[in-house]
C-alpha cells in the first residue's frame, strides 16, 4: 500500500486519481438521503456496507446517471451489472437500439439515449438504426462508447480534422470538444479516399492519450488494433476497438467474448429462482384463501432478507473483480 | 244504379225528423225492380233547407218513359220534351229521362216547377237546356259522359246533384248553387278540391274513386257531415279540422302511410267515425292505438266500434311507445356527446404530444410545458345505460347545437366497465361512489391520459375499486418497461391490456415477459387477451430472474431499506390523507403492509418513480450535494493538514528524539549539580 509512487504525489492529485472523494461525497449524501433508516442501525455500520457495495462493483445499481459515470469504477461497475442481469435477455433473440436502451434503463433511470444511440452506430456502422443487434456485438460497443466516451468524442474531432484535410500544424490550446495536434508536416491527405490513414492517425490519437486526464486505452494496445490496416474510418476504428480482446482484458469489466454467455454462479441461482416460481404459480393456484398464502409468502420473504444480510459479506464471485487502472 | 250507402242523419236539428226533406238511397243489387221512393213533404215552399229526403222510384221512371214524346224539332238540334197533360198533373214536380240513350240533354217546355229530375244512365256530354227549371230541387246526372260542370248556374235552389260516373276533370261553375246538400262526384277524374267553399250548406261531399292526391281547401263546409274520399290516391290530408260538423270520413284505398300526414284529423272534435282500411297505414303495427290515442273523440274506425278497452289497451301502448322513442332519443343525444367529447379528448392528446415533440426537438426556444386548458365545465355525466344502438334522430342534430360547451375529458360506467378519457377524468375517482356501483366494476379502462398521470392515482383506484381484475391503457403513453413496475402496487390484476396505440412499449419484444415477471405475484391470467401459459412465465423468469436476484440481493442494506421504505410511504400516504392519523388505524395499516411485502420481495425493490418525480428528487439532492462536497473538502483539508503534520512530524521526530535524549544526557552528567538543580525545583514549586 505505502508504495513510493503513492507517497510521491502529493495529498490532493493522490485522491482525485483514486476518486476517493467522489465516493465520500457520495456516502454522506446518501447518509443525509436516509438519515431516518440509518441512523437506526449506526454510521459506521452504513460506511462499512457503502464501501463494500463500492468494491463489490454493486453501488451504481438503480442510481442516477450523474453518479454512474462520474468514475472509470462506476462505469467499469455498470457494465458489468448490465452484462450479469441481462446475459439471459441476450442469450435469445436479438433486440433493436430502443430495446437495449430500455434495459439500460431499467438499471439506470435516466440513461441517456444518445449514449445507447452512439454505441448501436458502431455496430452498425453508421446504418440503419433499425436494425438488430446481438448482445455481445451491443455489448462491447457499448462497453468502448462508455467508459471511453470523452475520449470518443476527442477522437471524433480529430478524425473530422483529418478527414478534412485540415493541417495539423498549429498547435490548438485544448477545449473540451476539441482534441490536440501536434505539429506535422502535411501529408496532403486526399478527401476521395475513405477515412485517414491509420498511422497518421494513430499518432493524433498517441498525443490526445499523453495529454489527457480521463483514461484512455492503453497505447500499445491501440496501436495493435491499427496495426493491419492502411486506411480506417472512424466507426470501423471504433468497432476495432469493441473487438479487440486486449482492450476488453484491460478493462477488466466483462469476460471475453467467448465465455459472455457464461456466469455458473448466477445460472444456479437462476435455476433456483425458476423452480421457486414454478411451485410458487402451481401453489399459488391451489392454495386456500389468506391465511395460507400468508405463511407462504412469509417464507418467501424470510429468505429474501436471509439473502440480503449475507450481501454485507464479500461472496466469492467467479468473476471477481478488481480495479485496475 | 245509384252506388254506395247514401244516409245522411240530421246534423243540427236532432230531434227533427219529420220536417222538411230527407234524403234516403238505398243500395240495391241490379237490375230488379228496385223499389225508388220519393217523397216529398206537401210543404215544399218554406223548405227548412236542411234535411232531404230523396227516394227516387224505378218504377215510376219507365213507367214515365212510356209516355214521353221526344219529338224532335226542326228549329234546333236538340229534341223538345213533351209530356201528356196528365202526366204533368200527376207528377207535376218530377220527371225521369233514365235510360233514354240520349246524348244531348233536351229542351223541356212547360216543366219550369219542376223539381226532380233524372238524367240517369244516358250519354249526355253537357248538361245544357235546364236553365229555364229554376225550381229544381235534385238533378240526377249519373253515369253520363259529362266532361265539365256547366249549364247550372240558374238552378239556385238546388239542393241535390249528383254527377257520378262522368268525365268530369275540374269541380267548378257551382258558384250559385249555396243551397246545395249533396254533392255526388264519385268515379270522375277530379285531381283537386277546389271551388267548393261557398257550399255552406253542403252536408254530403262524395269525391271517391278520383285521382285527389291529397285534400285540402275545405274551409267553408260549415254543415259538412260526410266526406267520402275512398279509392283515391292521398297522401296527406288537410284543413279536416276546418270542418265543425263532420262525422263520417271515408279515406280506405288511398296512399295513407303515416300518422303525421292526417295530424289534422286529432284536431277535429266533430269526427266519429272514420276509415284506413286499404291504406298503408294499416299495415303498420302501431296503427291502431296511435290512431285511437290520437283520436279520442272517435266511435267507430274501419266500420267496427271502439269499445273501451281497446281504447285503454291504445293509450297504454302510445304511452309505451312515447317512453320508448324519448329514451331513444335521450340515449342517441347521450352517444353523440360521448362520441364528441371523446373526439375532443382525443384532439387535446394529441395537441399535447405534439407540443411534448416540439419542446424535445426546439431546446432554443420557450414554450410553455403545461398545455392550455380551455375553459372546462364539469358536464359529464355518469351514466349507467345499457349500450343501444339506434339511428340518429334529425331533431338531434338540432339539440346538439344547442351544447355550446364541450367537456374535456369523460368518465363512463358501463355495467363493470369503467372508462377514463383524459387526465381530468382521473379526478372523478374522487367521488362518492356507491358501494354497489364500485363492487361491480371489473375492468378499467385508461385512453388518452399520460402514463405517469396514472400511476399517481393507483392506490385511489385500489381502495375505491377493490374488484377490478382487468386494467387497459390505450393512447396512455407507456415508453419504458421500467414504468410496469408502478403496477405492482395494486391489489392483484388478471388481465392487463395495452393498446398498441399510444404506447410505444409494445413494439419491443419483450414488454409481455417484463410484466409477467415484475408482476408475477398477480399470476395473471391474459395479456392482450392471450393466455398466459407456464412456459411464458418460466421464460420470463429466466429472461429477468437475474435482475430481480441482483436487485434484492446485492444491494446494500440501507439501499433496500429506503428503496423499499420510499415504495411504502407512498403506498401508505393516500391512506393517511384519507383516514386521517388516528392510532386505532396504525395496526391496519400494519397488516396491510405485511401483506404488501408479501408480493415477491426480490423484485419489490424494482419501482417506478414518475419522470417528474424523478427530476423533482434529483433537483432536492443538488443541495445536498454541495454541502456534501464542501463538508468533505473540509474534512479533506484537515485531514492533508493532520496529514502533512504527520509527515512532517515523522521527519523531524529522529531529530527530536535525538536532542530530547541528548539534552536529557548533559543535564544528568553531573550528578552533583543535578541533584540541587531537581531541590530547587522542587522548593521553586512550593
Amino acid at each position: 500500500m505505502l508504495s513510493p509512487e503513492r507517497l510521491a504525489l502529493p495529498d490532493y492529485e493522490y485522491l482525485a486519481q483514486r476518486h476517493v472523494l467522489t465516493y465520500m461525497e457520495d456516502a454522506v449524501c446518501q447518509l443525509l438521503e436516509n438519515r431516518e433508516d440509518i441512523s437506526q442501525y449506526g454510521i459506521a455500520r452504513f460506511f462499512t456496507e457503502y464501501f463494500n457495495s463500492v468494491c463489490q462493483g454493486t453501488h451504481i445499481l438503480f442510481r442516477e446517471f450523474s453518479f454512474v459515470q462520474a468514475t472509470p469504477h462506476n462505469r467499469v461497475s455498470f457494465l458489468r451489472a448490465f452484462w450479469r442481469c441481462f446475459r439471459t435477455v441476450g442469450n435469445g433473440d436479438l433486440l433493436t437500439m430502443k430495446e437495449y436502451h430500455c434495459l439500460l434503463q431499467l438499471l439506470c433511470p435516466d440513461f441517456p439515449l444518445e449514449l445507447t444511440q452512439k454505441a448501436a452506430r458502431i455496430v452498425l456502422m453508421d446504418d440503419a438504426m433499425d436494425c438488430l443487434m446481438s448482445f455481445s456485438d451491443f455489448l462491447f460497443a457499448f462497453q468502448i462508447q462508455f467508459y471511453y466516451s470523452e475520449f470518443l468524442d476527442s477522437v471524433a474531432a480529430i478524425y473530422e480534422d483529418l478527414l478534412s484535410g485540415k493541417n495539423p500544424n498549429t498547435v490548438i490550446v485544448p477545449t473540451s470538444s476539441s482534441g490536440q495536434h501536434r505539429q506535422r508536416p502535411a501529408l496532403g491527405e486526399a478527401g476521395m479516399l475513405e477515412g485517414v490513414e491509420a498511422s497518421l492517425f494513430y499518432q493524433c490519437l498517441e498525443n490526445l492519450c499523453d495529454r489527457h486526464k480521463y483514461s484512455c486505452p492503453p497505447p500499445a494496445l491501440v496501436k495493435e488494433a491499427l496495426s493491419n490496416v492502411q486506411r480506417l474510418t472512424f466507426y470501423g476504428f471504433l468497432m476495432a476497438l469493441s473487438k479487440h480482446h486486449g482492450i476488453n482484458q484491460a478493462l477488466g469489466a466483462l469476460p471475453d467474448k467467448g465465455d459472455l454467455m457464461h456466469d455458473p454462479a448466477m445460472d444456479e441461482e437462476l435455476e433456483r429462482l425458476v423452480v421457486r416460481s414454478k411451485l410458487h404459480r402451481t401453489s399459488r393456484q391451489h392454495r386456500a384463501k389468506e391465511p395460507g398464502a400468508f405463511g407462504f409468502q412469509r417464507r418467501e420473504k424470510q429468505e429474501a432478507l436471509e439473502r440480503v444480510s449475507s450481501a454485507s459479506v464479500p461472496m466469492p464471485y467467479h468473476y471477481r473483480w478488481e480495479p485496475r487502472e | 244504379m245509384i252506388p254506395g250507402k247514401y244516409r245522411s242523419v240530421s246534423g243540427r236539428a236532432a230531434n227533427n225528423v219529420n220536417c222538411g226533406l230527407h234524403l234516403v238511397i238505398q243500395t240495391s243489387s241490379l237490375p230488379e225492380k228496385n223499389k225508388v221512393e220519393f217523397k216529398l213533404n206537401k210543404d215544399t215552399s218554406s223548405f227548412p233547407g236542411r234535411l232531404l229526403q230523396h227516394d227516387l222510384e224505378r218504377n215510376y221512371s219507365s213507367r214515365q218513359g212510356d209516355h214521353i214524346n221526344l219529338v224532335s224539332s226542326s228549329l234546333s238540334s236538340f229534341p223538345i220534351l213533351q209530356r201528356s197533360s196528365e202526366e204533368k198533373i200527376l207528377y207535376s214536380d218530377r220527371l225521369s229521362l233514365e235510360r233514354q240513350k240520349l246524348t244531348v240533354c233536351p229542351i223541356i217546355n212547360g216543366e219550369d216547377h219542376l223539381r226532380l229530375l233524372n238524367f240517369q244512365h244516358n250519354f249526355i256530354t253537357r248538361i245544357q237546356n235546364i236553365s229555364n227549371l229554376q225550381k229544381l230541387i235534385s238533378l240526377d246526372l249519373y253515369d253520363n259522359q259529362i266532361e265539365e260542370i256547366s249549364g247550372l248556374s240558374t238552378l239556385r235552389c238546388l239542393r241535390v246533384l249528383l254527377l257520378g260516373k262522368n268525365r268530369i276533370k275540374k269541380i267548378s261553375n257551382l258558384e250559385n248553387l249555396k243551397s246545395l246538400d249533396v254533392l255526388d262526384l264519385h268515379g270522375n277524374q277530379i285531381t283537386k278540391i277546389e271551388n267548393i267553399n261557398h257550399l255552406c250548406e253542403l252536408r254530403v261531399l262524395n269525391l271517391a274513386r278520383n285521382f285527389l292526391s291529397h285534400v285540402d281547401n275545405l274551409n267553408g263546409l260549415d254543415s259538412l257531415t260526410e266526406l267520402n274520399l275512398r279509392h283515391n290516391q292521398i297522401t296527406f290530408v288537410r284543413d279536416v279540422d276546418n270542418l265543425p260538423c263532420l262525422q263520417h270520413l271515408f279515406l280506405s284505398f288511398n296512399n295513407i302511410s303515416s300518422f303525421d300526414s292526417v295530424s289534422c284529423l286529432a284536431d277535429s272534435s266533430s269526427l266519429s267515425d272514420i276509415t284506413f282500411d286499404g291504406n298503408p297505414i294499416a299495415q303498420e303495427s302501431w296503427y291502431k292505438h296511435t290512431v285511437l290515442q290520437n283520436m279520442m273523440q272517435l266511435r267507430q274506425l274501419d266500420m267496427k266500434r271502439i269499445t273501451e278497452e281497446e281504447r285503454r289497451m291504445a293509450s297504454v301502448l302510445a304511452k309505451k311507445e312515447e317512453e320508448k322513442k324519448r329514451e331513444s332519443h335521450k340515449q342517441s343525444l347521450l352517444k353523440e356527446k360521448k362520441r364528441l367529447t371523446i373526439n375532443n379528448v382525443a384532439r387535446q392528446w394529441d395537441l399535447q404530444q405534439q407540443r411534448v415533440a416540439n419542446i424535445a426537438t426546439n431546446e432554443d426556444r420557450k414554450d410553455s410545458d403545461s398545455p392550455q386548458d380551455p375553459c372546462q365545465i364539469d358536464g359529464s355525466t355518469l351514466s349507467a345505460f345499457p349500450e343501444e344502438t339506434g339511428p340518429l334522430d334529425s331533431g338531434l342534430n338540432n339539440a346538439l347545437q344547442g351544447l355550446s360547451v364541450i367537456d374535456t375529458y369523460l368518465v363512463e360506467v358501463d355495467g363493470d366497465t369503467l372508462s377514463l378519457y383524459g387526465s381530468g377524468a382521473l379526478e372523478s375517482l374522487d367521488r362518492n361512489w356507491s358501494v354497489q356501483t364500485a363492487g361491480m366494476i371489473t375492468t378499467v379502462s385508461f385512453t388518452f391520459i399520460e402514463f405517469d398521470e396514472i400511476v399517481q392515482v393507483l392506490p385511489k383506484l385500489k381502495i375505491k375499486f377493490p374488484n377490478s381484475l382487468h386494467l387497459k391503457f390505450k393512447e396512455t403513453n407507456l415508453v419504458m418497461l421500467q414504468q410496469f413496475n408502478a403496477l405492482a402496487q395494486l391489489r392483484r390484476i388478471d388481465q392487463l391490456t395495452i393498446d398498441p396505440q399510444g404506447n410505444p412499449v409494445v413494439n419491443f419484444t419483450l414488454w409481455k415477459y417484463y410484466v409477467l415477471f415484475r408482476l408475477s405475484h398477480f399470476s395473471m391470467q391474459k395479456i392482450n387477451g392471450t393466455e398466459v401459459t407456464q412456459n411464458d412465465m418460466i421464460m420470463a423468469e429466466r429472461l429477468f430472474g437475474i435482475l430481480a436476484h441482483v436487485a434484492s440481493s446485492e444491494l446494500p442494506q440501507y439501499r433496500l431499506i429506503s428503496i423499499l421504505g420510499d415504495a411504502r410511504k407512498k403506498q401508505f400516504q393516500y391512506l393517511l390523507e384519507s383516514k386521517g392519523k388516528k392510532p386505532g388505524i396504525i395496526n391496519e395499516e400494519n397488516n396491510d403492509s405485511k401483506r404488501l411485502v408479501g408480493e415477491n420481495t426480490n423484485r419489490a425493490t424494482l419501482n417506478y418513480t414518475t419522470r417528474d418525480f424523478y427530476n423533482e428528487k434529483l433537483e432536492e439532492i443538488k443541495e445536498k450535494k454541495k454541502f456534501c462536497k464542501t463538508y468533505i473538502e473540509d474534512l479533506v483539508k484537515e485531514a492533508t493538514e493532520i496529514n502533512m503534520k504527520n509527515e512532517a512530524l515523522q521527519k523531524l521526530w529522529p531529530q527530536m528524539f535525538i536532542e530530547l535524549v541528548r539534552d536529557a544526557v548533559i543535564e544528568i552528567r553531573n550528578k552533583n549539580s543535578y541533584m540541587k538543580l531537581c531541590l530547587q525545583q522542587i522548593t521553586d514549586q512550593k
